[in-house]
């Protein structure tokens, strides 16, 4: 069952991770001055405070750091139980708050191997947003 | 620009506290009532002796008039104070100050916290509406991100840690069968603690402190007038509050294996009180048991045992009742409940009861030590706020 997606609301300071969401593409901030890859993307650099952020597409690839599957919650997430919530450690290094999809929560771990997928997200209005950024298992 | 406590310079001279639970036929109004009235008994003093009111809750209202109304207080100050589930330290730490400041001479710290009949069950959320980037994160979620990560840390496979946390269950469980105002008042066996529903990750229903409503109070004045309202008085020895960066989520150098803002307040307090091993000087201590890895991971944050040893320690009854340091004799957050802004006052409530050697027969600890610790923890890992306690029954 697909899981609640509230689209986001960019601002101009992550602009461009949210245009290549839309196309299906995990594109990060990076500084210019440390190189320090950026998570959440923003306009600068939470290592060295520089200003000079570039972007640049990732892999989209990574590794689940730790998880947990949560089985009681109130709400529409209450519909959708068991489902994993992750952090997932990008090849790029940063490590991010997400949930798992397509997947068997029994069988998902610590140290799988995951892909980025963008998931679409409405507003409040029912109207098309951002997607968002999930990850699900890779195989091989 | 230094930090200098207030050692001995205030004391606590009556407290009063309800039974925690499910109270269907009580609002907070009712509960602050109970609390406050059993805190004045005890210390012998009418409510016109209290000069100023500090109040600890959540969300169970907001303003002095929460308090000032249901006990009908003639216009003296009332503080509203909240700190997510250290409230009701916070509001203990600010009362503690004034005393001390001079300012004024009886002063009540006082918490209250109603859960039960709000049409939901456990805390409601008092964040502003989300920009939809948030993630699908409860609190039994997010604490039970410290069971893989500590588990993985010091070589436990999944089964052993499965029985720690069990453990520390079953202990909390047996303690608050032992304690009238409990919400919770039976053993549970070990088997239906590790049988039990699964909330998040390892988990169950048994993990997981209860939600309750209830309310605690103590009454505060200067050390040097202790004596006049009881032969018996409790002295502060040490308050403090770590307040962190809450980066933990988007920093990969944390590892869920501690809470770095219980490490600052531990040493701050111990620093405050002269304590310099915690572990064999302290008699007992109430600590914030949210969850069992919470408990767990605390016994190395407060330094009540070595690094990557807290697990064994747990197995082998080092913080039982009868252990060589008992933590969280009267049930803790566990059994007793946890109504949010009464937490952290219900803890001093179970060293006000054990320092002056008045908790029923069958759970007093006998230990000749006279120090008592209260930690209590709001927010999650990554992201939190800590407040450490010691008090004692004897100046110096």
């Amino acid at each position: 069952m697909k899981l609640p997606a509230k689209a986001p609301e960019p601002n101009s300071e992550n602009t461009p991770f949210f245009d290549g969401a839309r196309q299906g593409r995990l594109v990060l901030p990076r500084c210019g001055d440390c190189g320090f890859v950026i998570w959440f993307p923003r306009q600068i650099c939470p290592e060295c405070s520089s200003q000079d952020v570039s972007w640049f597409e990732a892999s989209g690839k990574g590794s689940i750091y730790s998880c947990t599957v949560t089985r009681r919650i109130p709400g529409g997430w209450g519909k959708v139980t068991p489902f994993v919530l992750a952090y997932v450690e990008l090849e790029e290094g940063p490590r991010v708050m997400t949930n798992i999809v397509d997947c068997d929560p029994e069988h998902v771990s610590i140290g799988d191997r995951v892909e980025a997928v963008f998931e679409e997200a409405t507003n409040r209005d029912g109207e098309s947003g951002p997607p968002l950024l999930r990850f699900r298992v890779r195989e091989g | 620009m230094a930090s200098h406590g207030i050692k001995d310079q205030v004391a606590i001279i009556g407290m009063g506290c309800t039974p925690f639970g499910e109270h269907w036929d009580k609002g907070a109004d009712d509960m602050l009532i109970d609390a406050a009235h059993e805190a004045y008994a005890s210390a012998g003093v009418k409510q016109d002796d209290i000069d100023a009111f500090w109040l600890g809750t959540m969300g169970s209202g907001v303003s002095g008039l929460t308090l000032s109304k249901p006990l009908q207080i003639d216009y003296k100050p009332v503080s509203r104070l909240e700190n997510m589930c250290a409230t009701g330290s916070e509001a203990f730490r600010n009362a503690c100050y004034a005393v001390a400041s001079g300012a004024y001479d009886v002063v009540m710290a006082i918490g209250v916290e109603k859960l039960k009949d709000s049409g939901y069950s456990g805390l409601t959320g008092s964040k502003p509406p989300s920009d939809g980037t948030d993630s699908s994160l409860t609190a039994p979620a997010t604490f039970s991100l410290l069971a893989p990560a500590y588990a993985h840390k010091n070589g436990l496979d999944d089964e052993t840690m499965k029985e720690v946390l069990t453990r520390i269950a079953w202990k909390n469980h047996k303690n608050g069968a032992l304690n009238p105002r409990a919400q919770f008042r039976k053993e549970v066996a070990k088997e239906t603690i590790a049988g039990s529903p699964l909330v998040a990750g390892p988990l169950g229903i048994f993990d997981c402190s209860g939600v309750s409503d209830g309310s605690a109070a103590a009454v505060i004045v200067r050390a040097e007038d202790a004596h006049r309202y009881t032969d018996k008085p409790l002295y502060v020895k040490a308050l403090s509050f770590s307040s962190g960066p809450a980066t933990g989520a988007l920093d990969p150098s944390y590892d869920y294996t501690t809470f770095r803002e219980v490490r600052a307040s531990a040493e701050e307090a111990y620093k405050q009180a002269g304590i310099d091993d915690p572990r064999s000087q302290i008699a007992m201590a109430e600590v914030h048991d949210c969850f069992t890895p919470t408990e767990l991971v605390l016994m190395e944050d407060l330094g009540f045992a070595e690094e990557g040893t807290a697990w064994k320690e747990a197995l082998n009854g080092a913080f039982d009742l009868d252990g060589d340091l008992p933590v969280n004799p009267d049930g803790g957050l566990k059994s007793f409940g946890h109504p949010i802004g009464a937490s952290g006052l219900r803890m001093l409530f179970e060293c006000w009861l054990q320092l002056r050697g008045e908790a029923p027969p069958e759970r007093q600890i006998e230990s000749d030590k006279t120090l008592g610790l209260t930690h209590n923890l709001g927010g999650q890992p990554g992201a939190c706020v800590s407040f450490v306690s010691v008090v004692g029954s004897e100046l110096g």
